[in-house]
């Protein structure tokens, strides 16, 4: 039992420390690829990014429309319905926005990053490449990974805005709160460093969330079952260091 | 080459849409009560007591926010708090014998330095310290003093 | 041929300059090998003559596959070395084994080609890579190897528009699009309908004159390696089983050969999978029978 406890953590240390390594080379690795590879990135950019925008934004209306409607109608209560504004700008901002866009991020483009690399290496492909004396980590794993890292922040930012405008279009358009309240409520209310919060919350959660897709395919074990495992992985692992993170990240920022 | 292109013009409009998100978050959603740090002059104020104060308060004039509290601390020789705050510099016209006092936006709101002005020629300028001050009325104090009976003072001093 | 002239310098430059190329191009010597507790190879050695067809073949699940990543160091002995030109690769650089690498043409068991790029792209993406050639000559070389598989015409397929055989074609083109000097293919025949085995069957022995390479073919197909190969080793239980030319197995007297070469269903390699005995297990109790 004891040994069962000491062979997990263990494997568990081993595989961390790997992981940290890989991400230690894709950032060793990423000067040469903006470079010499930019049109590899963009690529994945639009792969990761551009391709997630519809998901984002629906997602984003609806849940700035429901965060609206939960803050008008408790707020009401207390004659407060004027702070709409506030409650849906602060929890779009600081939290759900960055949390959401990642889980989000992880389930459309982690999961599609984290099957093609497997199938690639189930196929042979990085196999080949590296008998072509091309480095897969290079060519595939760095623009992947910033790809993911370039577009999420990105992606918070639309969901973000969009969620305001679903708030929006819930507390103004259908409930009557009076737009200039509103708006300036929310303003008066929140500052430059809680945007600031919301950013740096979606640069780490587009590292992990990147790491995470590019980690586990590149991991995976070179079957379909394995690929298949590789991609559940992703979405669990990159949920929970999501949700980790996001409570370390306010707990040292307050 | 058609494939190029729409991913092209895909990856464009993605990242015009990003950042355009990113300039409204940053530009729209956020006051203009942050006061550019070259553009102000700080300010000292004693209290007795500050109630709920937080860093980040308004300093207030006349209802018009001109400023933010930066920093509180305890003086353990005086056994006051000591609140620094700055003031926009465009406000350089304060006297310096005004009056700060520690008020609550509304019944239960967030507490607040409103400064009323002075009489005097000279001016508040980069280190000078407001010496009329009044603390924050703590709502239990005056309640307390109001079971016991007796009017309550106008200031617990 | 200006790249032929590139392959000389480099294989000076790997031979220490003492122009004469040895006529084993590569070496195995003395190779142990084990994946987790499984011993793969125990004290393997075998040799690749220069110019020639050699042929790996074995039983399933013997290595061979193992083999070639071994000579192209995707993996390390534990114990041993592979030498190619007369060099360790084990104590090559990074920069150094990629730049061996080049040398090495692979053709892989699916082909491999890369699914997010059109068939001319597969076969330009070593060259691109690893060369600055014009765009214009680039276009050149690649219609070159495409036509010496005889797929000109599907350069602007994508690989998934592919059937398994042309699939290995356009994988083999661009094994060859860098001038290889040895080329590896690994289970060329397996899962090819006649006509797109005959095809490649053919172009393995035509590449290996045209070219003047060294082609290592690894297979458990026997009747159509000893078309090709000049000759074969098996392989069989961690170490060579036997070696000679095709005709020389054919004859040969070990029992194990015999039953490879002739696809005899019971033999040393038995036709059961190592189990307890079948009457104590069917009737035995449950406790040692799962």
């Amino acid at each position: 039992m004891f040994r069962d406890i000491y062979v997990t953590f263990h494997g568990f240390l081993q595989n961390f420390g790997a992981m940290c390594l890989f991400l230690a080379r894709l950032v060793q690795y990423t000067p040469s690829v903006l470079i010499k590879r930019y049109s590899l990135v963009t690529y994945q950019v639009y792969n990761a990014g551009a391709l997630s925008i519809v998901i984002i934004m629906v997602s984003g209306l609806f849940v700035g429309g429901v965060l609206g409607l939960q803050a008008y109608s408790n707020l009401e209560r207390f004659n407060a319905e004027d702070t709409t504004g506030i409650f849906a700008g602060f929890a779009l901002i600081k939290e759900i926005g960055p949390v959401i866009t990642a889980l989000l991020f992880a389930g459309r483009a982690g999961t599609s990053l984290a099957s093609e690399i497997g199938l690639m290496k189930a196929t042979d492909q990085l196999s080949a490449m590296e008998m072509m004396a091309v480095d897969p980590l290079r060519y595939v794993a760095v623009p992947r990974f910033l790809g993911g890292v370039i577009s999420m922040p990105l992606l918070t930012a639309v969901f973000t805005t969009v969620g305001l405008l679903g708030a929006h279009l819930v507390a103004v358009e259908l409930l009557g709160v009076d737009v200039g309240a509103y708006w300036q409520q929310l303003q008066s209310a929140l500052d430059m460093e809680d945007v600031y919060e919301g950013i740096i919350k979606s640069v780490v959660f587009g590292i992990i969330a990147s790491l995470m897709a590019v980690w586990e395919g590149y991991n995976s074990v070179p079957t379909a079952e394995g690929v298949g495992r590789a991609t559940t992985r992703t979405v669990v692992i990159t949920a929970i260091a999501v949700l980790v993170f996001d409570f370390m990240i306010t707990a040292w920022i307050l | 080459m058609q494939q190029t292109r729409t991913m092209e013009v895909g990856t464009g409009l993605f990242a015009l849409l990003g950042i355009g998100a990113l300039f409204f978050l940053t530009t729209q959603t956020t006051g203009n009560n942050d006061f550019d740090a070259d553009a102000t002059y700080l300010v000292e104020a004693r209290f007795d007591n500050i109630g709920s104060l937080k860093k980040r308060a308004p300093v207030s004039m006349s209802g018009v926010t001109i400023g933010r509290v930066t920093d509180i601390r305890f003086d353990s020789e005086s056994l006051e708090a000591v609140v620094s705050f700055v003031v926009d510099s465009q406000y350089d016209q304060i006297p310096d014998d005004s009056d700060a006092s520690i008020l609550t936006a509304g019944l239960l709101g967030s507490q607040y330095i409103g400064l009323t002005a002075g009489g005097s020629e000279f001016y508040l300028e980069d280190g000078s310290e407001i010496l009329f001050t009044q603390s924050a009325i703590v709502l239990e104090n005056i309640i307390g003093k109001f079971l016991i009976g007796g009017p309550p003072e106008d200031e617990e001093e | 041929m200006l790249c032929y002239a590139r392959f000389r310098d480099r294989l000076g430059s790997l031979t220490n300059g003492s122009g004469k190329l040895p006529d084993k191009i590569i070496e195995v010597r003395d190779v142990d090998f084990s994946r987790g507790n499984r011993t793969i190879f125990r004290n393997l050695n075998l040799t690749i003559e220069r110019g020639q067809v050699t042929a790996i073949m074995g039983p399933s699940g013997t290595g061979k596959t193992t083999l070639l990543q071994l000579i192209t160091r995707q993996l390390r002995p534990d114990r041993g070395q592979v030498l190619v030109d007369g060099v360790d690769i084990a104590t090559l650089s990074q920069a150094q084994l990629y730049q061996l690498r080049q040398r090495f043409g692979v053709l892989f068991q699916n082909g491999a080609l890369l699914t997010d790029m059109s068939v001319f792209e597969n076969v330009a993406f070593p060259i691109r890579e690893h060369t600055r050639l014009p765009d214009s000559l680039i276009r050149h070389v690649v219609l070159t190897k495409l036509h010496a598989v005889g797929l000109r015409g599907a350069a602007d397929l994508m690989p998934s528009q592919l059937s398994g055989g042309m699939a290995r074609r356009v994988a083999l083109a661009r094994a060859i699009a860098m001038d290889p000097d040895i080329l590896l293919y690994d289970e060329p025949f397996v899962g090819l309908d006649p006509i797109s085995m005959g095809v490649i069957v053919k172009l393995v022995g035509q590449l290996n004159d045209a070219l003047d390479i060294t082609s290592i073919v690894v297979s458990h197909d026997v009747h159509d390696v000893a078309a090709v190969a000049d000759f074969s080793y098996v392989i069989a239980d961690g170490d060579v089983a036997a070696s000679g030319t095709p005709e020389e197995l054919r004859n040969t007297s070990s029992e194990l050969v015999k039953q490879f070469m002739h696809g005899l269903p019971d033999g040393p390699v038995g036709f059961h999978y190592d189990a307890p005995d079948y009457a104590e297990q069917l009737l035995g109790t449950r406790s040692d029978s799962r």
